[in-house]
């Protein structure tokens, strides 16, 4: 038994190794391969960036020998387009580049996107939404009859939004189609106003994530049609939600009643007290001060840290704070009202 | 002369069984990084990155900078954290009581203040003498404490940090600019569901820099080095990968890896007592997990993030091993109860047994072997073959695994671009079982004795300076 298994063994080690040894050779030629396409790619850059620069931006005519003939070539745009997109804001450029996209490389996107490889159609899936190629959203929806993962899903919804945003709302739809928070953001951060507003209607209809991802965004967006859809959020039960909607309310930094806030200095979450005592930067000090002064004595860290240095913004902060320490006996809130004292004094 | 006879037989059995046992495993985590890998490969990264450089995709880090005796490196250090492309960073320098004048440097260089600021302290550590806060870089941060160990330095980082997460740093890393948009990946897709999140860590002699970034990967000259540079590509294809996967991933370096705040605070931080302390942490926080039921995941992330120096003496090398291997047995000594349990889920039931048989006594096993060959050679005729099959073993456990390991990563990542430095790696990695796999497995087997002995002498354990502490790969 020993010796056939010596056998085997040297058998299947001659084997490995001739293997090996291929697989080796192969790298060797795939590194030739990339040599080369990096050294055309390197061509295309060296010879037209400038042309494109003139072309964007000196309205130049538009040279034939732009078009690209491979993928070397592609490439060399590609890096070409993504430099601007990222550092320039130009609507005739974004146009510019459109139409050229939807001309020239729409074939080599659209091969591409039929591609076995999964990372050869996610990296098409990118350029296609970075490139605004409207032209290939049938071929992308040809997609969705295929075995796609969910990276893909979540490219093609970026896609939609895009190019068709009721497509967009539909999809979104997908019940098992679940991303992160972060991820819906990218999503929902580039919807025209009217579409994103109708995340809130029937809003508990979403899952958790796109719920929250909402009000970050709305948040984010600083847009005051939105107050009185957070401020609605407020009366919801779930505490996350609240937390979110007082976040996102700060944000927007608008305060025009504080009534609707005030149940809130005593609520059972420190985390919304937190939130109270920011937002409550918004608003003079004269008609926060008695709520601040009761968030200062707060039995969380935070949020006593929190109302001090909102105090301590407002014009008579500092005096009031001193008033504080005075007459107040509660030894945590002194401590924090006088660091709060010391860092503002040390700052000015 | 019979009992002998049994014996030689007998071991020579467990140590062939063993070894058919190392091969399986490794093949099936060699199989399962190779088809994620490969996935990956050709996936232009550029786009996360770009996407998440904004503070309202990602969440916010404190970078725990630990420095005992630095002055000459720790500027250099936060210039280089001054470098990641992150949206939303504190960094907190903590001077573990240095004798040199890390103090007075850093305080000099980046005009740091004296604050009169409260610290939470979350969890318990030495006395913190002063913070400072820079007037030049916002939320750049010193601490002065007494000296207590890299461990207890890296909790009081932990009390002074204000974000939900916070990533340790090593002084003497390299760090990728992208290193922390890449670590904190999982982290941010999973919505807090991966609580930790450790990089691919890479060996920068060799590599050729300029304004603290990488720019040119090239081997090195030293044998020892190359070695080490073979034996991280495998640790990551046969291990990391595939073991990160299924969640039982028990080591992230130290070297810069992203914990949860809270997560780690409920662990209990980082303990003082031990000398792995990172992979003590990972197996508290992996501990904690399973108790309190929460589906909640550490993730070890394959883009490289931080190249380190090795060691390019025997000496150094034969120190960095025994530490290692030591700190291994103590967290698994410490955690034995984990083993098995299944409690503990796949962590004891996979994991911990892995961790036991492969990485702390596969040096005994492995040496017994190497030892077993040399006797029956001496024997005679009816052990021979035992002895070649064991050899042969040897050959694919220690040539092909390594040979393979070089040739997937030079497909799917191309860290080292030139011809010349493949072969040679692959030249090299032939040679491995000849002399530095039997090396590295006796200074495995010297750290077991050291913590063997340690054991009974565990309240005399003298602290070490955390410049003098190596990372684990």
């Amino acid at each position: 038994m020993i010796e056939l298994s010596l056998e085997f063994l040297l058998a299947m080690i001659a084997l490995l190794l001739i293997v090996l040894s291929g697989f080796m050779l192969y790298i060797f030629y795939q590194r030739q391969r990339e040599v080369s396409f990096n050294k055309s790619r390197d061509h295309y850059l060296k010879d037209y960036s400038l042309l494109w620069y003139d072309y964007f931006f000196n309205n130049e005519i538009f040279s034939v020998v732009l078009i690209p003939r491979g993928k070397p070539q592609v490439k060399a745009i590609e890096i070409i387009f993504s430099s601007y997109l990222k550092n320039i804001s130009n609507e005739e450029m974004t146009r510019k580049m459109k139409d050229f996209s939807n001309l020239y490389l729409k074939q080599f996107y659209e091969k591409d996107l039929m591609s076995k490889r999964w990372s050869i159609r996610m990296n098409a899936l990118y350029r296609i939404a970075d490139l605004q190629l409207d032209e290939l959203l049938d071929a992308c929806r040809k997609l969705e009859d295929t075995n796609y993962s969910k990276e893909e899903f979540f490219q093609l919804l970026k896609i939609y939004s895009i190019f068709q945003p009721e497509l967009f709302m539909q999809k979104i739809k997908v019940p098992n189609a679940n991303y992160a928070e972060s991820e819906y953001r990218r999503l929902f951060v580039l919807l025209e106003e009217d579409v994103f507003i109708q995340f809130f209607d029937d809003f508990t209809s979403w899952p958790a994530s796109i719920q929250f991802a909402v009000i970050d965004t709305a948040g984010a967006k600083r847009n005051m049609k939105y107050i009185d859809k957070l401020e609605h959020l407020l009366m919801n039960d779930d505490d996350e939600i609240k937390i979110r909607a007082l976040k996102g309310l700060f944000e927007i930094g608008v305060i025009e009643n504080i009534d609707p806030y005030i149940p809130f200095v005593t609520s059972d979450l420190w985390e919304v007290r937190l939130m109270i005592g920011k937002i409550f930067k918004y608003v003079p000090l004269a008609y926060t001060f008695p709520y601040l002064k009761q968030l200062l004595q707060d039995e969380n860290w935070w949020v006593r840290n929190q109302a001090a240095k909102t105090i301590a913004e407002d014009r008579d902060g500092i005096e009031k704070l001193q008033e504080f320490i005075s007459y107040s006996t509660d030894a945590y809130a002194l401590e924090m009202a006088q660091e709060i004292i010391t860092r503002k004094q040390g700052s000015r | 002369m019979i009992f002998l006879h049994y014996a030689m037989l007998f071991f020579g059995g467990v140590i062939v069984f063993y070894m058919l046992f190392v091969i399986v495993s490794y093949c099936t985590m060699f199989a399962i990084a190779m088809l994620d890998l490969r996935k990956r490969y050709r996936l232009d990264p550029s786009e996360y990155d770009d996407a998440h450089i904004d503070a309202f995709y990602s969440k916010p880090v404190s970078l725990l900078v630990p420095a005992y005796n630095e002055e000459i490196g720790v500027v250099d250090t936060v210039y280089s954290l001054l470098n990641l492309r992150y949206p939303q960073t504190e960094i907190i320098i903590i001077n573990d009581g240095s004798t040199d004048r890390t103090l007075e440097t850093v305080i000099k260089h980046f005009q740091m203040k004296p604050v009169n600021k409260i610290v939470r302290t979350n969890i318990p550590t030495k006395e913190v003498r002063q913070i400072y806060e820079s007037e030049i870089y916002m939320n750049c941060i010193l601490v002065d404490k007494v000296n207590g160990g890299k461990a207890d330095a890296l909790n009081v980082g932990i009390n002074v940090s204000q974000y939900p997460y916070f990533c340790s740093i090593d002084g003497d890393s390299i760090l990728d600019e992208k290193a922390l948009l890449r670590v904190m990946k999982p982290i941010v897709l999973s919505d807090g569901e991966v609580i930790a999140a450790g990089g691919n860590i890479r060996i920068a002699n060799g590599a050729k820099m300029q304004l603290g970034s990488i720019y040119d990967m090239q081997l090195p000259n030293n044998y020892l080095v190359i070695m080490q540079v073979i034996e991280y590509l495998r640790a990551f294809l046969m291990g990391r990968i595939a073991l990160s996967k299924f969640n039982l991933v028990l080591i992230i370096s130290g070297a810069f890896s992203v914990f949860s705040k809270k997560w780690a605070v409920e662990a209990g931080g980082y303990a003082t007592n031990i000398i792995g302390e990172d992979m003590e942490l990972v197996v508290n926080i992996h501990r904690l997990i399973k108790e309190k039921k929460a589906k909640k995941r550490i993730e070890f992330v394959p883009d490289p993030v931080c190249w380190t120096e090795a060691p390019h003496t025997l000496g150094v090398l034969r120190n960095q091993r025994r530490r290692w291997h030591q700190g291994m047995f103590e967290s698994l000594w410490k955690h034995k109860k984990m083993t098995l349990n299944p409690r503990y889920g796949l962590i004891g039931l996979v994991s911990f047994p892995y961790f036991w048989l492969v990485e702390c006594l596969g040096p005994i096993v492995e040496l017994g072997g190497y030892i077993y060959i040399v006797i029956a050679f001496f024997l005679g005729q009816i052990y021979y073959e035992i002895a070649i099959l064991l050899l042969l073993l040897f050959v694919i456990y220690g040539v092909i695994f390594s040979v393979a390991s070089v040739l997937f990563e030079a497909w799917s990542m191309n860290t080292y671009p030139r011809k010349r430095d493949l072969i040679r790696m692959v030249l090299l990695a032939l040679t491995e079982i000849f002399w530095y796999r039997p090396l590295t497995l006796l200074w495995r087997c010297e750290g077991l004795i050291r913590f063997l002995r340690k054991k009974s002498e565990w309240g005399n354990m003298k602290r070490v300076g955390i410049a003098e502490k190596e990372k684990s790969v």
